[in-house]
């Protein structure tokens, strides 16, 4: 292979030369550079501090990080927006800094979502500490804290950087270690606030109100800063995580390079079935010119397994040099060690291709990619605008390749470039409401401090649980308190990151005698993905499960190759528990309510790398996964010129369809809500759309779609119609048998009968949910 | 999911101002408990019970009279060195043992504190019982271990009980008069000195078993010591209440007769137990850096045991004699104790030897031989890790290069 040093500017014109290039390349974005703002220095900033700036050639402050340091010496807790490369870690260093200097026993607390972040912001901030001259002690507090400093850390530690698991169950149930900690703690910092939504938010939400309540016992009430991603609702974020009112600082005063997006759609292999190219094997194609140019890239896929699938297809370019590292895998499930390996050979430059699922998304520290490539959408703008910020970070150009795979999504974006780069971001949310987090928190809570009677839990008026929690002998009721009294340890039966709440292991058994742990996978996904006879793909090498221990949570596997991947098929019954909310959509009804369901992995096939051929399948035995959570659902009377097969076929097309453009209304990944469709609901008997969130108890994402039925709708009927194929291809309502007429009779279905039919009256209905929006606002507390 | 009727949003309560200390009700239960035999203690922060018990000089525990107490004390007395045995009788004495709700963590309560102490005529027994949660301040007031200062010991407390008692005292504070740093004798970390080997388990009952001679009858297991206070605070029902307390008096009474024991075999000639024994004790004089006494009961050892018993003396006596420049006594007890040690020692002796027959003994055949031997051995062991492996060999691997060389030149 030969391989020339090419920059991106030589490489694009080279591209804008090439045919094959222009014609897949659809469209081209150019984002100019934009300047900076910069401020003056805070009069009172300490004379250290400006020494320690200087000596790292700073002279002046950008607009945001003035505005920060402002509102953080006036004690007002606030959220900076703050995208890639703009000097956020100033936002919060300069005031905990300043406060610490004015007064030693200040202390601070950062919070990010990662152990590798703290390590990363902890040699910053240590950096900056000995270009002060100043004697301050700043620590990171988790997993691999070495014993004999966690004392030290408890006790002296000025600053304290940990991450929210550490915090839930190493910290908080431990408070009485941490006095000086929680009686001087005058900062809370959150870094990369977006990563804090869904089911994790909202747990995180509760650790903070749990951290809140303590500082209250001991008599501190920090602020907090937090800083985020470009997303759409920051302060809301950031209120309803913390509990707390906020100030918000948009603008940005950093500056950005040039930024050159490529939005590359694979060539259709099949007119008829409107099929493309597997992007996966597009983005190998890419990633090798890039590689051959000697520009660093980052590529971005969507699941391990297309991770894995890259990194063995990309291995290969760097197959005659042994212990050639330069490209690499990296996404969660690796361990730590090996997750470190990779970070320092992306900052040192040793690996130039790096292989990532959106672990890499967060502020990881790896110096200077030049290139992303983004395999498909990432599910939000959020997302994509944190992939592509990973490319030219100290303001050179950059490159950024959208590479569209077949789905309804993708192919949105690549006719609609300007959705992704003229929208604002999704918004991200929290749902501390939701029962059974809530609970599990109340459970840590009252471990933590005992409750008195009338005493709120954050904005929750809880007596009525503790009551419970007391009739369940885990509370004691004295006079007018209740105790925590078992010999359990709550934050133990409570991981934050995962729906379930026990992980699989996966074993490697391929030497006997020798077996070793190489990573691990939360239960719902090691349904489908960990089975008996899957295949599992890590770091490049394949590895057939053997066994699937359930009751132990055990996979073991051994080393194989072979020509195939693994998929398997997840079949769902579903059972309305209550209705809480109704309305009616023309003649149709939309209901809020709980649902049950029962998730049964059936059977997998295996599939044929590069063709993606079917060579075979075979059955999954495990027991089904039961899950109560809420949803909403459409029904309406069967019409009487449908047979249940038209209807079945048109609704599943449909379905496809709508589970493809959720996450353009609430930010999500595809996984997070299901949509599910039944011609006769064991409820009601009728035509059904089921949407649920698929965590338990939910988490507040069908109850914002419940009020969106009508937009879903309409906008599904706009993208299959304006679809190029001609019976329906994965781009709409999913591949289709080459005999059938489903695109018609899924058109017909919509217009005809959802659109005119049951939604004539669809202005009203608008009105009327939009007002039920405002009515059901989002409550802030105040504090 | 039906719980969701239960949640209400609050309108945020009033900030409710520290009021100063509100004296809580006794519990329910106090007359029933105290009709079965324990004491209710009424001080300024509330209620709690008390079981008192009174033990003679000559009451025997196993195979000790608790008064052999004073003999050891008397021991320690004329020992001028430090040991982390050692206590005299100008301190005031407490052994301490609690038992709790839980392993870990602010939600875990101490629920029995059980303290024994000496007085003019035998042992005092004093069980403090948490009435309730809402009564913790009272409880940990009777302690005491807020006044003078005391010398506390314990099974395992430094890392368990006395962290514990701080959680609790720590949530407390506002109260109490502050909590007082005791010196502390950990007998748990003594055990492991002494039985390292002998016993495979040092549980405290395992060591009444083997060691003191004590069978515990119908003991309850401790594990289900939780289980049962939760059911009594619950219910008000005492009865297997008094199975803890007896588990916690078993527990405290064993913790004298081990402090007899274990000043008796530090003290005693190699001869009372096991050669492993003696020879944990002269390793524990070695490393506290006694070491002529260290010495001397190592030698003892192997005076009185058979060569394969008292393999490690041999072998911990060598690296004494190296220090002491006693090259070819060194090399003798290394030999000595290379066919019966263990694959670890087996390794570092070889070494050893190795070193001595290179750099002092000068005879570099012998040292090829017993580097050779190691390199063998530590290839195939399965005792190290990959990494440490690798490492061990390459060391090795270069000592035996340089021999080689040496050998090259004569």
């Amino acid at each position: 292979m030969i391989r020339e040093r090419k920059t991106v500017k030589e490489l694009i014109e080279q591209w804008q030369s090439d045919p094959k290039m222009q014609n897949r390349v659809q469209h081209v974005r150019v984002l100019p550079e934009r300047p900076a703002s910069y401020a003056t220095f805070p009069k009172q900033l300490h004379p250290s501090i400006k020494k320690a700036l200087q000596s790292r050639g700073i002279e002046q402050l950008y607009t945001h990080q003035r505005e920060a340091f402002d509102y953080a010496m006036e004690g007002k807790s606030f959220t900076a927006v703050t995208p890639t490369a703009s000097g956020k870690s100033l936002c919060y260093h300069l005031p905990v800094l300043q406060r610490i200097l004015e007064e030693s026993k200040t202390r601070a607390l950062y919070l990010f979502p990662t152990k590798a972040l703290a390590q990363d912001q902890k040699s910053e901030m240590n950096a900056m500490i000995e270009a002060m001259d100043e004697e301050i002690l700043s620590y990171t507090y988790d997993g691999d804290t070495s014993p004999s400093i966690r004392q030290k850390v408890r006790k002296a530690g000025q600053i304290v950087m940990t991450n929210p698991d550490m915090l839930h169950s190493g910290i908080l149930p431990h408070h009485t270690k941490w006095v000086s900690l929680f009686e001087n703690l005058q900062f809370i910092v959150i870094d990369e606030l977006h990563t804090y939504k869904g089911v994790f938010g909202s747990h995180v939400a509760h650790v903070l109100r749990r951290l809140k309540r303590i500082c209250d016992y001991y008599g501190s009430n920090p602020i907090f800063i937090c800083t985020s991603a470009t997303i759409q609702n920051p302060k809301e974020l950031a209120e309803n995580l913390t509990n707390t009112k906020h100030q918000l600082i948009a603008n940005n005063g950093a500056p950005a390079g040039k930024k050159t997006f490529l939005f590359y759609n694979p060539p259709i292999v099949n007119e008829t079935f409107g099929v493309r190219r597997s992007a996966i094997l597009e983005v190998k194609d890419l990633a090798r010119k890039l590689y051959e140019s000697e520009i660093q890239t980052i590529i971005f896929a969507k699941s391990r397994v297309r991770v894995e699938m890259l990194v063995t297809y990309l291995k290969s370019l760097t197959a005659q040099n042994i212990q050639d590292e330069s490209v690499r895998g990296y996404r969660g499930g690796y361990l730590p060690s090996e997750r470190r390996k990779i970070e320092k050979g992306l900052r040192d430059g040793t690996i130039q291709t790096v292989i990532s699922t959106n672990a890499l998304e967060l502020g990881v520290d790896i110096g200077q990619l030049q290139a992303c490539i983004m395999t498909g959408y990432p599910g939000n703008i959020a997302s994509a605008w944190q992939q592509a910020g990973r490319a030219g970070r100290r303001q050179d150009d950059a490159l950024i390749i959208y590479v569209a795979q077949s789905t309804a999504l993708d192919q949105y974006i690549i006719q609609h470039p300007d959705y992704l780069l003229g929208n604002k971001p999704e918004e991200a949310r929290v749902y501390p409401e939701n029962m059974l987090i809530l609970m599990d928190h109340l459970k840590c809570a009252a471990f933590e401090l005992p409750f008195k009677q009338g005493e709120n839990y954050a904005e929750f008026d809880v007596d009525d649980l503790l009551e419970y929690l007391a009739e369940e002998k885990i509370l004691l009721k004295t006079t007018d308190t209740w105790h925590w009294m078992t010999d359990r340890f709550p934050a133990h039966d409570i991981s934050l990151r995962s729906a379930s709440q026990e992980n699989v292991v996966i074993i490697d058994q391929t030497i006997k005698g020798n077996t070793t742990v190489i990573g691990e996978m939360d239960r719902y996904s090691a349904m489908t993905l960990l089975h008996e006879e899957a295949i599992y793909i890590h770091q490049g090498t394949q590895y057939q499960v053997e066994k699937l221990d359930w009751e132990e949570k055990k996979a073991y596997v051994t080393e194989v190759d072979v020509n195939y991947f693994t998929d398997a098929n997840l079949a769902v019954e579903l059972k309305v528990i209550s209705e809480d909310r109704v309305r009616q959509l023309g003649k149709a009804n939309v209901a809020f309510g709980d649902l049950m369901t029962l998730a049964n992995a059936t059977i997998f096939k295996k599939i044929r790398f590069n063709t993606h051929d079917n060579i075979g399948s075979g059955p999954i035995h495990l027991p089904p996964e039961e899950l109560h959570t809420s949803g909403t659902w459409l029904h309406f009377k069967q019409p009487d010129d449908w047979t249940d097969d038209d209807l079945n076929s048109a609704m599943l097309g449909v379905a496809y369809a709508m589970n493809s453009f959720i996450p353009l209304y609430i930010q999500s990944d595809r996984s997070d809500v299901h949509v599910v469709p039944q011609v006769k609901a064991i409820h009601n008997g009728e035509p059904t759309f089921f949407i649920y969130d698929r965590y338990p108890g939910g988490i507040g994402l069908s109850e914002r779609i419940y009020d969106l039925w009508e937009q879903l709708i309409q906008h599904v009927y706009e993208h299959v119609e304006g679809c190029s194929c001609q019976i329906g291809c994965p781009a709409c309502i999913g591949a289709q048998d080459q005999t059938g007429n489903t695109k018609d009779q899924v058109l017909h279905f919509l217009q005809s009968f959802l659109l005119e039919e049951l939604m004539d009256d669809v202005l009203r209905e608008e009105d009327f949910a939009n007002e039920a929006n405002v009515k059901k606002g989002y409550e802030n507390s105040e504090d | 999911m039906q719980m969701k009727q239960m949640l209400k949003k609050g309108t945020k309560t009033a900030k409710t101002e520290k009021t100063p200390y509100q004296k809580p009700l006794p519990p329910f239960y106090t007359e029933k408990w105290e009709k079965a035999g324990l004491s209710q203690i009424e001080n300024d922060f509330g209620t709690v019970f008390l079981r008192e018990t009174h033990y003679a000089f000559n009451h025997q525990h196993g195979k000790y009279r608790l008064g052999q107490f004073y003999e050891a004390l008397e021991a320690w007395e004329v020992y001028e060195q430090e040991h982390p045995l050692k206590m005299t009788s100008d301190e005031k004495i407490v052994f301490y043992d609690t038992e709790t709700t839980g392993l870990k963590g602010v939600g875990t309560h101490i629920f029995l504190n059980g303290l024994l102490e000496e007085t003019s005529d035998g042992f005092v027994l004093k069980q403090y019982i948490l009435a309730d949660p809402a009564n913790e301040a009272a409880f940990l007031f009777e302690s005491k271990f807020w006044q003078a200062n005391q010398t506390i010991v314990t099974y395992n407390g430094k890392s368990f009980d006395w962290p514990q008692l701080q959680t609790r005292w720590t949530l407390n504070r506002e109260h109490l008069p502050p909590l007082r740093e005791h010196q502390q004798i950990d007998l748990f970390h003594s055990s492991k000195r002494i039985w390292k080997n002998d016993l495979s388990r040092m549980k405290l009952t395992t060591v009444e078993q083997q060691k003191l001679g004590f069978q515990r009858i119908d003991d309850l297991p401790g594990h289900l010591a939780p289980m049962v206070y939760l059911d009594a605070v619950r219910s008000g029902d005492h009865d297997m209440l008094f199975q803890v307390l007896r588990h916690n008096e078993y527990d405290l009474l064993s913790l004298i007769t081990l402090f007899i024991q274990a000043t008796e075999l530090v003290f005693s000639e190699a001869n009372q137990e096991h050669a492993i024994v003696h020879t944990n004790i002269g390793k524990w004089y070695h490393d506290l850096k006694q070491l002529d006494s260290s010495q001397s009961l190592l030698e003892n050892v192997t005076e009185n045991y058979a060569t394969n018993e008292a393999a490690e003396a041999y072998y911990l006596l060598a690296i004494q004699q190296k220090k002491q420049k006693k090259y070819a006594e060194a090399a003798e007890s290394y030999e000595k104790a290379l066919p019966y040690l263990e694959e670890r020692q087996w390794i570092e002796a070889s070494l050893g030897l190795a070193k001595l027959y290179e750099h002092q003994l000068h005879d570099l055949e012998e040292a090829e031989k017993h580097t050779l031997n190691a390199l063998f051995r530590v290839r195939q062991s399965l005792l190290f890790k990959k990494d440490v492996q690798q490492r061990k060999r390459e060391a090795i691997e270069k000592r035996f290069l340089r021999i080689r060389k040496k050998q090259g030149m004569k």
